[in-house]
């Protein structure tokens, strides 16, 4: 089941992800896919706030990687810049995907093939200025059962959201 | 360590996308500054691609330090120590310049030390002017960073205010992605800007006003992607040059505002800008004009050493070692590591 959301403000982007980390638990992998502009920061920035983390979520972009302190611990990591899945093994992000906090990749789909299947995917429409469209797709029966509790009012085929 | 050749640092450079390497004489003589510059490489991805970059500082480091150490017309031995940049900057290039530093260090049996990136930029200044020292306020502003600073002496930083979201140079970079410009994003626009009309579009002013000293450039970044989107779904026509020198004053105006007023209220006389960023004409221009209103004055490094180099990374590593500051073998490279950082 895919779950489609309308959001109309960067809060409320944000509030998706606040959301969603409610359900996160060491080892997840969050692929965030969307063009330029699209919202992909704001959205782990609501995940950060959901961790607990205090600190301000800025762009991973120049570094790549940068690590936050929450609940559990957050790894934020931009793969615009990467060639493939395999600079993921070059960072170290392969124990970062098992361990002891949740991965979110902006720019998911340039190394989707790391992942086995047990990741949400996250993509991000521009629909209009502010209007945004997430689709919250679960790869995965971990996932799936989860979206099932985020979204209980979804039944067996439910698509939409709001 | 000999007596005479401690004022002679070797620098060393490679935390980001360009492989340095420089000799300097006392923290304020140039006797050479290698760059090897990888921007050829990277600019077909839009950006520098990480694992390509440690690769190409393996590659082109020694041959950089040799060369350094021929134009600067002295051997290994006659260096005092050699100073190289741990952070902040990407994880296995950082590794490159660290690893040589430290085999250099052991081999010749001289001080190592240790330096921030973002702190060596503003020494870049002191390398060109002489006249230009603490206290004063920085403004160290490039691709990855943007960061404002009191610095009351030398060795000393205030962090006053940072990016909540993109560097400054990100989003030149993101923006001319946005129109499909070519990397890197800041040159280009600037140039562009300049055939421009800076009041064409009315982008926002993030957190002008606001009473801190942060910058948030994600929302600019975001109406500048909104007004391609609409032009081309509507097929109107707009010209390059005019939204680029409305970007770009969007970027400086808030800038130019907070800096002025970082000084005015730290009571300095003196403000220096530095990093790839402060290569930008138009944020020289405007800054100059704002401040010579207050008589402050502006110092800002040539183009060449607003780019990342080594020639600053000596210079700071002079400053430290007087200061006994160095580092042990142990150094660790530290992908993020804030102005002032111990």
């Amino acid at each position: 089941m895919t779950v489609r959301l309308i959001t109309r403000s960067e809060d409320e982007t944000e509030q998706w992800g606040r959301k969603l980390a409610s359900q996160l638990r060491e080892g997840d992998c969050l692929l965030l896919v969307g063009e330029l502009g699209a919202g992909k920061t704001c959205f782990v920035r609501g995940i950060a706030q959901g961790l607990g983390v205090e600190e301000r979520v800025t762009s991973p972009t120049f570094v790549l990687l940068r690590e936050h302190r929450g609940r559990i611990a957050l790894y934020h990591l931009d793969a615009y810049r990467l060639a493939g899945p395999e600079d993921l093994y070059q960072l170290g992000v392969e124990e970062l995907a098992e361990g002891d906090g949740v991965l979110a990749v902006e720019w998911g789909d340039k190394v989707r093939d790391f992942f086995r299947d047990d990741y949400l995917e996250i993509e991000i429409k521009i629909l209009g200025d502010s209007v945004r469209e997430l689709s919250l797709i679960p790869h995965g029966d971990s996932w799936k059962t989860r979206m099932e509790a985020l979204f209980p009012q979804l039944g067996e085929n439910g698509a939409q959201a709001k | 360590m000999t007596e005479g050749k401690s004022e002679l640092v070797l620098g060393i450079e490679t935390s980001c996308d360009e492989t340095s390497a420089s000799v300097v004489r006392e923290g304020r003589e140039i006797l050479s500054l290698v760059i090897s510059s990888q921007t050829d490489l990277h600019s077909r991805y839009g950006g520098v691609v990480p694992e390509l970059a440690s690769r190409a500082h393996l590659e082109a480091l020694m041959p950089a330090v040799e060369e350094s150490l021929r134009e600067a017309g002295v051997g290994l031995r006659d260096i005092g120590a050699v100073a190289v940049t741990r952070g902040p900057g990407l994880i296995g290039s950082l590794l490159v310049g660290l690893t040589a530093a430290k085999a250099l260090s052991f081999a010749l049996d001289i001080p190592l030390v240790g330096v921030n990136h973002l702190e060596a930029h503003i020494y870049a200044v002191f390398l060109e002017h002489p006249e230009v020292g603490p206290p004063l306020v920085a403004f160290v502003v490039s691709g990855g960073h943007t960061v404002l600073a009191y610095m009351p002496r030398h060795l000393e930083y205030e962090v006053l205010g940072e990016t909540l979201d993109d560097a400054a140079g990100e989003a030149y970079d993101k923006v001319a992605r946005l129109l499909d410009l070519g990397y890197p994003g800041g040159p280009i626009i600037d140039r562009l800007a300049r055939q421009g009309d800076p009041e064409a579009v009315r982008f926002p002013r993030a957190l002008m006003h606001d009473g801190t000293y942060n910058f948030s450039l994600s929302g600019l970044k975001t109406a500048v992607s909104n007004y391609v989107r609409q032009a081309r779904a509507s097929n109107r026509a707009f010209r390059v040059e005019d939204l680029a020198a409305s970007f770009q004053a969007a970027v400086v105006e808030v800038q130019v505002e907070k800096i002025a007023r970082a000084a005015l209220e730290k009571g300095v006389g003196q403000v220096v800008i530095a990093g790839g960023v402060a290569a930008n004409s138009y944020l020289r221009e405007k800054l100059k004009e704002r401040l010579d209103r207050h008589g402050i004055s502006l110092f800002y490094p040539s183009i060449k050493l607003c780019l990342d180099n080594a020639a600053m990374v000596a210079a700071l590593g002079y400053y430290l070692l007087r200061e006994g500051k160095t580092s042990d073998l142990g150094l660790e490279a530290t992908a993020v590591l804030p102005i002032g950082s111990p």
